[in-house]
């Protein structure tokens, strides 16, 4: 509550300050909000949840539309949707030797991006979190943060720049007399462009779960006699399990769902199943088809995540009341 | 080579090739009852050497004779598509006025019911039949000009001359060097006959086609689209090509070291069109009709094919003097004889088989 000068007891001496105005407003404020029913409160908290489930609600809905559109076939005479429901476009998947091939490839994709992303962020968000030096925190810093502000189309386009046949690394090659070698539309072009647009999401998840962590329990391990690869392996890792997790759950749903480093980077024979939903969608035409592609890749998403969470255990998002 | 409708097509592509004068005066009596003119039209375009030859030779011109301003919405066509559809399903008005477009494409558009009539475009009269769309009711869609999907290559890899036969895609030399488009457009007939099957047989039996692809798909093809083709040849990552004359003719011109060929096998030839979306108000559909209509003129198709390199349905259309006698220009009967037209109605009902199957093989 505020002080009004005549309750202080400081009354005595110089005239007292003007009560201002903002803090008559305060106390106004504070009067309504000790008469406010503690039940509100609830209320309230549901309040400022709306805006989010709303969107989440949108996106259901979204998901709910499509769910009826994959039961739908095209007509190609017609380029309409039938009328009737069934589970052709579904079953047409299950036998599409194309759709088997873009879904191992994403799947394969997402497990080596995300282990590759947190063997490499893990040092990067350790340093971040425990250099004394100013200098070098912020260098990592800029690191980290600079990659945010290029987009990850024109990070696409800037390796096909580097690793082209005429780019920056076979002109290199090229001075100690090789090449040049064919270093684009690849899988592991692919998975290289991948790995180096999700690592700074991985850092940025790992980096506070890191810097949580009291350097005083390494130091007392040490002192115990546990070597440094001992106190990472017992001490650190277990310690940064939320933020292994997130930064894995990031990585692994972002790789899965991506488009542009498949479609820029993987000269059109490295699909991921993101592509196949624009193909089907904005190529073909075939909206009930794309439909199915994307549930599909939907319920992947949802169950990648659901089996991180689940392997990490309880409570690995170090949510508070998690069990 | 042997499909009845390709000698149908290609009889109608020629048949008025001594036909009218062009003339872009629309009738005194129209244009006393012209309707409110927009302050714009908003028409759906390619970029690159496509936009720019459009705007010079129709878009300018038609901005100088009307007072209307054009805006060219880049857009791909395969994108615009749905968000027309969408938007005369739920009666919004649609996002462009007109969409430039492949024949093909434009026919799914058409099978679906989306685009206004343009058989009273005054100017339909007196260009080559092939004008008209083959196979549909009507004229939702005016096609504009032709165009050949050619073999593009590199001349210092073929030091002999230019290569006579698709059948150098095989070479072990181009593994990893050869271009395709990624939805195998343009090269499926040339495969049927590859693989040793008929294009007759397309879309019946298409199996020596998708053999054909299979042996290629060994030769790890690039796959892009237009603008893709003059960049890889620009950065000297493919020799040779299945790509449309234009985009060969363009990386020519910014200094690639490109040439072009219709080898003995034959090409696929196939047309652009223009239409207009139901959902415009009466003034922007007279106007976009308008747009069209100078189009279809020689006056604006000698400039702007000029740019593309492709011979349009006007008649008395100069050829550009680089494109004298070259088969990516057909104009004469013999020139037609190595080129395979797909009835587009035939394409539209099939792309969705084609583009699935031409997927498996390249995805796997």
């Amino acid at each position: 509550m505020a002080l009004s000068p005549g309750r202080s007891g400081l009354g005595a001496g110089p005239s007292p300050a003007p009560y201002r105005l903002s803090w008559r407003i305060l106390d106004a404020l504070e009067a309504v909000a000790a008469r406010w029913p503690a039940r509100a409160e609830g209320a309230i908290r549901w309040l400022l949840l709306l805006p989010a489930l709303l969107v989440v609600g949108l996106l259901v809905f979204g998901l709910l539309v499509m769910g009826d559109a994959s039961l739908r076939v095209m007509d190609f005479r017609t380029y309409r949707l039938s009328e009737q429901h069934s589970l052709a476009n579904y079953v047409r998947l299950w036998g599409w030797g194309a759709f088997h091939a873009t879904l191992w490839r994403s799947l394969g994709a997402t497990l080596l991006v995300t282990l590759l992303c947190l063997v490499l962020a893990f040092p990067y968000a350790r340093a971040l979190t425990r250099t004394s030096s100013a200098r070098l925190r912020r260098l990592l810093l800029v690191g980290l943060f600079l990659p945010f502000f290029v987009g990850q189309v024109v990070r696409a386009y800037g390796w096909l720049v580097i690793l082209g046949q005429q780019g920056l690394v076979n002109q290199v090659l090229g001075l100690l007399g090789l090449g040049p070698y064919r270093l684009l539309f690849a899988y592991e072009t692919v998975l290289f462009g991948l790995v180096q647009y999700m690592l700074p999401f991985a850092v940025l998840m790992l980096a506070p779960a890191l810097a949580a962590i009291p350097e005083e329990i390494e130091r007392a391990a040490a002192s115990c006699g546990a070597s440094p690869v001992r106190a990472l392996l017992r001490i650190v890792l277990p310690m940064a399990r939320p933020g292994l997790v997130a930064a894995a759950l990031v990585v692994a749903t972002l790789t899965l769902t991506d488009f542009a480093m498949p479609a820029i980077l993987g000269g059109g024979t490295n699909d991921f199943l993101a592509n196949l939903v624009h193909d089907q969608f904005f190529r073909t035409s075939n909206a009930g088809l794309g439909s199915a592609i994307a549930l599909v890749l939907t319920f992947l998403g949802t169950t990648v995540a659901g089996l991180l969470l689940a392997l990490a255990g309880p409570g690995a998002l170090g949510v508070r009341g998690a069990r | 080579m042997n499909d009845p409708s390709f000698f149908t097509s290609r009889r109608r592509l020629l048949g008025s090739a001594t036909a009218l004068a062009a003339g872009f005066a629309v009738p005194a009596v129209l244009r006393a009852q012209e309707p409110a003119k927009p302050a714009e039209l908003i028409v759906r375009a390619w970029g690159g050497v496509w936009v720019d030859s459009l705007k010079k030779g129709v878009s300018d011109p038609f901005t100088a004779k009307t007072g209307i301003r054009i805006r060219h919405d880049l857009t791909e066509d395969n994108e615009i598509k749905p968000r027309i559809w969408a938007a005369v399903q739920q009666g919004r008005t649609p996002p462009i006025h007109v969409n430039w477009d492949t024949t093909a494409n434009a026919t799914s558009s058409a099978l679906r019911g989306v685009c206004e009539s343009l058989a009273d475009l005054p100017n339909l009269a007196k260009v080559l039949p092939l004008a008209k769309p083959i196979g549909l009711e009507g004229v939702p869609i005016v096609n504009l000009y032709s165009y050949v999907y050619v073999l593009a290559y590199r001349p210092e890899v073929f030091p002999g001359g230019a290569p006579t036969s698709w059948s150098v895609l095989l070479e072990p030399r181009f593994k990893g060097r050869i271009a395709l488009y990624n939805d195998g457009i343009g090269f499926h007939p040339v495969a049927q006959v590859m693989g040793g099957g008929k294009v007759s047989d397309i879309p019946g039996n298409m199996e020596p086609c998708w053999a054909f692809i299979r042996k290629l798909k060994e030769q790890k093809p690039l796959l892009g689209e237009d603008p893709d083709f003059t960049n890889w040849f620009q950065k000297g990552e493919i020799d040779v090509a299945c790509t449309i004359s234009s985009n060969a003719r363009e990386a020519k011109a910014k200094g690639v070291n490109v040439a072009w060929t219709v080898p003995k096998e034959g090409a696929k030839v196939d047309t652009d069109g223009m239409w207009i979306p139901k959902g415009l108000t009466a003034n922007e559909l007279y106007w976009a009709k308008r747009y069209i209509d100078f189009a279809l003129s020689t006056e604006a198709q000698q400039v702007w094919l000029d740019g593309l390199g492709l011979p349009g349905v006007a008649p008395g259309l100069r050829p550009p003097a680089d494109l004298v006698g070259d088969p990516s220009y057909p104009t004469t009967e013999k020139d037609f004889e190595r080129l395979i037209l797909i009835p587009p109605r035939i394409q539209a009902e099939h792309t969705a088989e084609w583009f699935a199957r031409f997927k498996e093989i390249m995805q796997s």
